[in-house]
C-alpha cells in the first residue's frame, strides 16, 4: 500500500511560547550566576594580593595535606637501623597479594637472622593498595606507606625492586603505630 | 577377624593390628607426630591418645592392639582437652621460626596447632636456646630448636639405614638430638630424615631457603636415576625442578628413595639444554630447523639401509627414553632393516636396599621393546671394532651413556670412520661435538609414559614441565623419522604407543595406562622382592 503523506496545521502550544517574563527570569539569573563568580574572584585576587589566601585549593605539588595514618598508598619494606630490610622473604605477602604483584627470592645471610630476600620486587602497575601484604606479614616487614607518586614513564619503570622500596623505621612509625592497633581485633 | 568401633563407626581389622593405622585406614583422622607407617613404635608424642571405653585413662592409639568389640571415641572433650595440652607442651620451647622455616606449610606442629592447639602461650619464662643451623652432613642441617624429640630420624638411621648416626643426648627436658662429632649423617639416604621430620628440624641443603612449599606444583614420577624405579612426585614451579620427594609403594621404595637419586635433577633445570637440532655445515655444528634435521637423518638412514640391506647400520638405544619412545625406535630400525643394536648403560655401585647398578630408569624397558641384538646384529662393544674397520656407515646414538661407558680410544677410532653420526641428547656433550647431526631430548620431567624397573615392573610416569614451544619429545622424532622412511604412521601418543606395545611384546599384553595406575604393573615372571628393614 502506497504511503501518502498529510502537512496538517496545529496551532503552537502555549509552553513553546517565550515570554517577556521568561526573558526576564533568564537575564536576573545569569546576573546573580555572574554576580557570585566576580565576588569569590575579587575576594580571591585581594587575598592573593595581601598574601593571605581565603580558598583551600591546595597548591599540589608545592603544597600536600597530610594522609591520615589509615591511608594506603603503595607498599613499602621496612629497613632497620642497621641499614637492612626487616623482611625475612617468608613468602606470605607473595601468597596473599590478589594481583601477584610480588616476587620474592629467599636467600641464606650469615644475620643472626638467617634468611632475606635476594630479590624483593612489586610490579607497580599491578599493586591495586588493598594492603592484603600488610596484613599478612609476619614481621611488620611490609606496610602501605603514603607515597601514591608511582607513575613512570616505562614499564619497567613500574617495576621496584628491593633497594628502591626500602624505607627507614623511624619514617613509617605512624603506620607501623596504627597496623598494631589492629592486632587485637 | 576382629571388629571395632571407632567414633560409632563399625570396622573390621586383622586381629594385632595397632588401632591407629587402623583408623587411619579407614579415613578417621587421629593426629600424630613419632607414628610412621614404616618405623617401629616409639610412643612418645602422646599426641595420638584416644579414649577406650572401660579403660581407667586414655591409651596412645599407636601402641594400642585392637581386640574384638573394643569401643573407641576420638573426639571427646577428654580427648581434645589432652591433645590440647600435649600442643601446649610441645610448642613451650619451639621457637616462633615459621616465617624463615623451610618445613612451613607442611609441617605437622603447623597444622596440630592450627586444629587443637591454643592460640596464646601462657608461659612467660625465656625459649629454651640450642645450637640453630647446625652442619651435620654434607646434605643437612639440624636446628635443635626446633625439634619436638619424636625420634623418627632417630629410628630411620637405627632401623632403615642401620648407620645410627643420629641420637637423642641427655634426659629430661635437656634432651636434645645431635649426632656425634666424629660422625656426621651422610648415608646415602640421609634426606629422608628430613622428609619423616614432623618439623622444619632437620632439612635439606640443597632446598634450604629456596622457595615456599606453598608454591609448588606436585607431579607423579619415577626417579631417572637407576633401575629400581623408585616412585617419586616431582615438585615443580615456573618451569623448574625445585625438589623431589619420594612416593610411597610399598613394592618398590616403601617411603624411601636415595639422597644421590633426590638431587639428580639439576640437569633438568640447567641453562645449557640443547633446545634446538645441530646440522654440521662445513665442519661446523650450527642451529637448523627441525625439519631439514628430520630430513637430513632420514636420508643419510634410507641411502644406506638401502646400499648395505641395514647392516651398515648400528643404533646404540638410550636407557632414559621412555618405552613408548623406546618402542618407536624399535620400529624405525624394524623399518630399516637394521640388526646391529644395544642399549648403553652406566653401571655403577650398588646395595642391597634402594640403589641399584644400571644407573638409569629403563634399561629392562628398552631391551623389553627390542632393542638387543638381533640374530645376526652386532652387541655393544662389536659394534665399535666393526665401525673402526669401516663396516659401520651410519652410528644412531640415544643419551649420554655410550661416551661414560666404552673405552675412548675404541671409541674415537670407530667415531673416525663413521660416515655420518647422529646423536640425540639433552645437552652438549663430547659425543655431539664429533656428530653430523643432533638432536635434542627431553628428560624425564617433561614427558608422560612408562619405565619398566629392573624387577619388571612397569611403571608410569606424567609430565611436569612443558618444554619449549616447537621442540619435539623424543617419540616424535622417532615418529617423524618413521614417517619418512615409510609412510602413514600417526603422531606419538603415549597411550595409543602403549596399546601397540601391549599388542607386540607377548609380557606386555593387555597393558594400558589405567592398569599401570600410581603403582605400577608387574609383569609375569618377574619378581619383586620385600625390601630388607621394612616393616609392615
Amino acid at each position: 500500500m502506497a504511503t501518502r503523506t498529510v502537512a496538517v496545521a496545529r496551532p503552537r502550544a502555549a509552553s513553546q511560547r517565550t515570554t517577556l517574563g521568561m526573558w526576564l527570569f533568564g537575564a536576573r539569573a545569569i546576573l546573580k550566576g555572574m554576580a557570585l563568580t566576580h565576588r569569590h574572584f575579587l575576594r580571591n585576587l585581594w587575598g592573593f594580593i595581601r598574601r593571605k589566601p581565603t580558598v583551600f585549593t591546595v597548591q599540589y605539588p608545592e603544597q600536600r595535606l597530610p594522609f591520615p595514618n589509615a591511608f594506603r598508598g603503595m607498599p613499602v619494606l621496612v629497613q632497620m637501623d642497621n641499614g637492612k630490610e626487616r623482611c625475612v622473604a617468608c613468602g606470605l605477602c607473595e601468597w596473599a597479594c590478589p594481583t601477584d604483584c610480588i616476587t620474592i627470592y629467599p636467600a641464606e645471610t650469615a644475620d643472626e637472622i638467617e634468611r632475606h630476600p635476594e630479590v624483593f620486587d612489586i610490579n607497580m602497575s599491578r599493586c591495586m593498595f588493598c594492603g592484603l601484604c600488610e596484613e599478612a606479614c609476619p614481621e611488620e616487614a611490609i606496610v602501605m606507606s603514603h607515597n601514591v607518586e608511582i607513575s613512570a614513564f616505562s614499564r619497567r619503570g613500574t617495576l621496584w625492586h628491593k633497594d628502591d622500596l626500602l624505607v627507614p623505621v623511624s619514617k613509617l612509625a605512624p603506620r607501623l603505630e596504627h597496623i598494631r592497633g589492629s592486632y587485637d581485633r | 577377624m576382629p571388629t571395632i568401633t571407632i567414633d560409632g563407626q563399625a570396622i573390621e581389622a586383622p586381629a594385632g593390628a595397632m588401632l591407629l593405622p587402623v583408623a587411619l585406614e579407614n579415613g578417621i583422622h587421629i593426629p600424630h607426630y613419632c607414628w610412621h607407617p614404616k618405623l617401629s613404635i616409639d610412643g612418645s608424642c602422646r599426641m595420638c591418645q584416644v579414649e577406650v571405653e572401660g579403660g581407667p585413662k586414655l591409651v596412645i592409639a599407636c601402641n594400642t592392639p585392637i581386640r574384638d568389640g573394643m569401643v573407641v571415641r576420638t573426639k571427646t572433650p577428654a580427648v581434645e582437652n589432652t591433645r590440647r595440652g600435649v600442643m601446649e607442651l610441645l610448642l613451650v620451647n619451639h621457637p616462633l621460626d615459621c616465617p624463615i622455616c623451610d618445613k612451613a606449610g607442611e609441617c605437622l606442629l603447623q597444622d596440630y596447632s592450627f586444629a587443637f592447639g591454643s592460640r596464646r602461650a601462657r608461659t612467660r619464662e625465656p625459649r629454651r636456646k640450642l645450637e640453630k643451623r647446625k652442619d651435620i652432613g654434607p646434605r643437612m642441617i639440624l636446628d635443635q630448636e626446633r625439634c619436638i624429640l619424636c625420634r623418627r630420624c632417630v629410628r630411620f638411621c637405627r632401623e632403615i639405614t642401620k648407620t645410627n648416626e643420629l641420637g637423642v643426648f641427655n634426659m629430661g627436658d635437656h634432651s636434645v638430638l645431635d649426632i656425634l662429632d666424629d660422625k656426621p649423617l651422610a648415608n646415602d639416604y640421609s634426606i629422608n630424615t628430613a622428609d619423616v621430620c614432623p618439623v622444619g628440624a632437620l632439612e635439606s641443603k640443597d632446598f634450604h631457603h629456596k622457595l615456599r612449599v606453598w608454591f609448588l606444583k606436585k607431579t607423579e614420577s619415577i626417579c631417572p636415576s637407576c633401575s629400581n624405579g623408585c616412585n617419586i612426585t616431582v615438585h615443580h614451579y615456573r618451569d623448574r625442578i625445585w625438589r623431589m620427594m619420594p612416593r610411597r609403594n610399598d613394592a618398590v621404595n616403601d617411603t624411601w628413595m636415595c639422597d644421590h637419586g633426590r638431587l639428580n635433577y639439576k640437569h633438568v633445570n640447567s641453562a645449557e639444554r640443547l633446545r634446538q637440532p645441530l646440522l654440521r655445515r662445513n665442519g661446523q655444528l650450527e642451529a637448523c630447523e627441525w625439519d631439514e634435521a628430520l630430513t637430513a637423518v632420514a636420508a643419510a638412514l634410507r641411502r644406506v639401509a638401502r646400499e648395505t640391506e641395514g647392516r651398515g647400520i648400528a643404533a646404540v638405544a638410550s636407557p632414559h627414553l621412555t618405552n613408548e619412545e623406546n618402542f618407536r625406535f624399535a620400529q624405525l630400525l624394524l623399518t630399516l632393516g637394521v640388526r646391529n643394536v644395544d642399549v648403553a648403560v652406566v653401571i655403577g655401585s650398588s646395595d642391597n636396599f634402594l640403589i641399584k647398578a644400571e644407573k638409569a630408569a629403563n634399561a629392562r624397558g628398552a631391551r623389553d621393546m627390542g632393542l638387543q641384538p638381533a640374530s645376526g646384529g652386532l652387541g655393544l662393544p662389536t659394534i665399535l671394532e666393526a665401525a673402526a674397520k669401516g663396516e659401520i656407515r651410519v652410528l644412531y646414538v640415544c643419551g649420554p651413556d655410550l661416551w661414560q661407558t666404552t673405552d675412548r680410544q675404541q671409541l674415537e677410532q670407530a667415531l673416525a670412520s663413521i660416515e655420518c653420526l647422529i646423536v640425540q641428547d639433552i645437552a652438549r656433550s663430547p659425543l655431539t661435538e664429533r656428530a653430523h647431526v643432533v638432536l635434542p631430548s627431553l628428560t624425564f620431567a617433561e614427558k608422560s609414559g612408562t619405565f619398566t624397573n629392573v624387577a619388571g615392573r612397569v611403571q608410569r610416569l606424567h609430565r611436569a614441565i612443558a618444554p619449549p614451544e616447537g621442540q619435539l619429545g623424543d617419540g616424535e622424532i622417532f615418529s617423524r623419522l618413521l614417517a619418512l622412511v615409510t609412510e602413514g604412521i600417526p603422531a606419538f601418543e603415549p597411550a595409543a604407543v602403549l596399546e601397540e606395545i601391549a599388542a607386540a611384546v607377548p609380557a606386555y599384553a593387555g597393558l594400558t595406562f589405567d592398569r599401570v595406575g600410581a603403582l605400577g604393573w608387574q609383569l609375569p615372571g618377574g619378581t619383586t622382592q620385600p625390601l630388607p628393614g621394612a616393616t609392615a
